[in-house]
């Protein structure tokens, strides 16, 4: 089945599926973002602060964004509930491209799960699992 | 979107059950621990959701936060409002003091993990009783001093704690070794760890341990070179340096064999190599395979003639492990000049000054046997059942001894190499004495004369007639008169 290209829809439908579902660890958690959106384009994610990190007991809030070419391209990835992580714009919350490798080095095989569980892993590698964090519960604004 | 297969949970109502108002349905509720079933009507709220949850898994409402489809389900909202129906998936966090609903994963795939464990655990002072710290977490000094390296790395401090000073304790050092040694991305992952990297940029702490090993204390009195050596910070950093950085090692490495081969195609700078080897490396060598531990400079140039300045560099190779498996660093160019020990020939390596044990990755097990003293060592070892329980205390010598099996061409090799062992008595004379300390740590004050008389007059009486290979033969093989007698065989034309 290499090589045969799931059309856009179905990728996104599978994919709401298996938010609802429930598929993975249960560390993270997607779906869209308005059940009423037909596109599919807007999402939104859910990552629970790992363990023994800064980031522990908490959630975070993103807004995952599938555009027309989703998924041979990246989606955009935004935080909503307000973070300091490397590779987070501090003002907006907007997921630097560059700074996650799933969505840097991105392939139409990815998910959207697969961003939120990269975050993850970024929130628990040493350069920031001790970064200071704002108050629980704030978001961005703009 | 309409119906996509009879699933499409966006917009369709798939009752299974009794299509009424308030059915009840079914929602697995998934902690990262945990997974219920929960049954709740469809038209409940989520405040009903908790109370039920609360319920089953035995935790206050106020501590539930619920996800789903990326969301967080408010109290105030309804079951409807998010799409949840039957056969779905909620997660669950349950907010503890102690983290018990949060995601526990362990597939930390960043060093952190040691890092944050290793900062805990004892810090560089236990590390400071160890006595070789280039080898990465290699094994380290005698049983009698117990801290060591191996509590520095926080996560295999249980280990440390187990077996310490006895021969257990060496079973782990080298098991530890060899995973090491197989595992090259755990090797980088210790070498990245920062209580290593601290150690290792300390030179004063890296000489104090290495000086702390009495094998070194005893290869500085013979060698002042070497003290010299370990107190020029230069020197101690540029190879710290180097054994920090695994890439650069070997660079160096190449570097090292490919001068020594230009070293030898000087006229005289075969001697020149030669000389360097016995009285330098062979101590080493010798310091190097003993049971109580590596030593990291098992190499060393201290070389007088030449001028070639590689080869004044200590030679860090990670583990130099006589007894070990393959370790992935290079195979010496052929460039080692050094055929004083006489190693045979067919697909070994010559022990070199950079590759010191003769390390060729291609037949590494081999290697270890092309030195006839070695050979040697394993047939007195076979005798004496004390070294042999010493030397036995590691599982691997098993494995070692059966590569010897499988390859009798190379044992038969090693007795003809002999002669090459003859013309070296200092060669032997290290043989002797390690050999002994394995026997338990008495040094031989007597002549070798004296010590074989009775070996001698047992050689004498069977027809050896020649006393002085008679005497060679024995000291090669520390007074076993047997394999004495064999090598005295090998040698001669029959």
């Amino acid at each position: 089945m290499a090589g045969v290209k799931v059309p856009r829809n179905f990728r996104l439908l599978e994919e709401l599926e298996e938010g609802q579902k429930g598929v993975g660890d249960g560390t993270v958690s997607w779906g869209l973002e308005d059940d009423e959106d037909m596109t599919l384009t807007r999402w939104r994610g859910m990552i629970i602060g790992p363990p023994r990190t800064i980031y522990e007991n908490r959630m975070y809030s993103l807004k995952v964004e599938c555009g027309p070419r989703y998924p041979e391209a990246p989606p955009f990835v935004r935080f909503v509930t307000k973070i300091n992580l490397n590779g987070v714009h501090n003002s907006n919350g907007v997921v630097d491209t560059r700074a996650v490798s799933a969505l840097a080095k991105w392939q139409n095989s990815y998910s959207i799960r697969v961003v939120l569980q990269e975050l993850r892993r970024l929130m628990m590698c040493k350069e920031n699992m001790k970064l200071p964090q704002p108050p629980e519960g704030q978001i961005y604004t703009n | 979107m309409e119906d996509n297969g009879g699933e499409d949970p966006v917009n369709n109502n798939n009752n299974t059950t009794v299509s009424s108002e308030g059915s009840i349905i079914k929602v697995t509720v998934k902690t990262p621990k945990d997974k219920e079933e929960i049954a709740i009507s469809e038209d409940a709220s989520v405040t009903q959701f908790k109370e039920e949850i609360s319920r089953r898994f035995k935790a206050k409402q106020d501590q539930l936060v619920l996800i789903f489809a990326g969301k967080i389900l408010k109290d105030g909202d309804s079951l409807n409002q998010h799409g949840i129906k039957d056969g779905l998936t909620v997660h669950l966090v349950i907010k503890t003091a102690h983290k018990a609903g949060d995601g526990a994963s362990s597939s930390t795939s960043c060093t952190s993990q040691v890092g944050s464990s290793s900062g805990s655990s004892s810090g560089p002072s236990s590390a400071a009783h160890s006595s070789s710290v280039g080898s990465t977490g290699g094994p380290v000094s005698a049983p009698p001093q117990t801290p060591n390296i191996l509590t520095g790395f926080g996560d295999l401090s249980s280990l440390s704690s187990m077996g310490m000073g006895s021969a257990n304790f060496m079973e782990l050092q080298q098991q530890m070794q060899s995973q090491l040694m197989s595992n090259p991305e755990m090797l980088s992952q210790i070498m990245e760890n920062p209580l290593v990297q601290n150690m290792m940029s300390n030179p004063d702490l890296m000489r104090q341990m290495i000086v702390a090993n009495p094998q070194m204390q005893q290869l500085m009195e013979r060698n002042p070179e070497i003290s010299h050596m370990l107190n020029n910070p230069e020197l101690m950093r540029q190879t710290m340096e180097l054994a920090r950085n695994p890439a650069m090692m070997q660079e160096m490495m190449r570097n090292q064999d490919r001068a020594l081969s230009n070293l030898e195609s000087i006229p005289g700078g075969y001697n020149a190599l030669r000389r360097m080897y016995t009285d330098i490396q062979e101590p080493m060598f010798s310091a190097a395979r003993d049971q109580f531990g590596n030593n990291p400079f098992s190499a060393l140039g201290g070389n007088s003639d030449g001028g070639v300045q590689p080869s004044r560099t200590e030679n860090r190779e990670p583990l130099p492990n006589p007894w070990g498996p393959p370790s992935s660093t290079d195979p010496s160019e052929g460039g080692g000049g050094t055929g004083t020990t006489g190693s045979s020939t067919a697909g070994s390596t010559n022990p070199s000054v950079s590759n010191p044990l003769a390390v060729n990755s291609a037949s590494l097990g081999n290697g270890m046997f092309s030195s006839p003293g070695m050979q040697s060592l394993m047939q007195q070892i076979s005798e004496n059942p004390q070294l042999m329980q010493n030397m036995l205390s590691a599982p691997y010598m098993r494995s070692m001894m059966q590569s010897l099996a499988q390859n009798p061409d190379m044992a038969s090799q090693n007795p003809a190499s002999s002669p090459s062992t003859g013309t070296n008595p200092a060669q032997q004379l290290m043989m002797q004495q390690m050999l002994q300390m394995f026997a338990g740590g008495n040094a031989s004050s007597q002549t070798p004369e004296v010590q074989f008389q009775q070996q001698l007059e047992q050689l004498g009486a069977m027809g050896f007639i020649n006393r002085e290979a008679n005497l060679q033969a024995l000291i090669a093989t520390g007074g076993d008169v047997n394999a004495a007698i064999e090598r005295l065989l090998g040698s001669q034309p029959s």
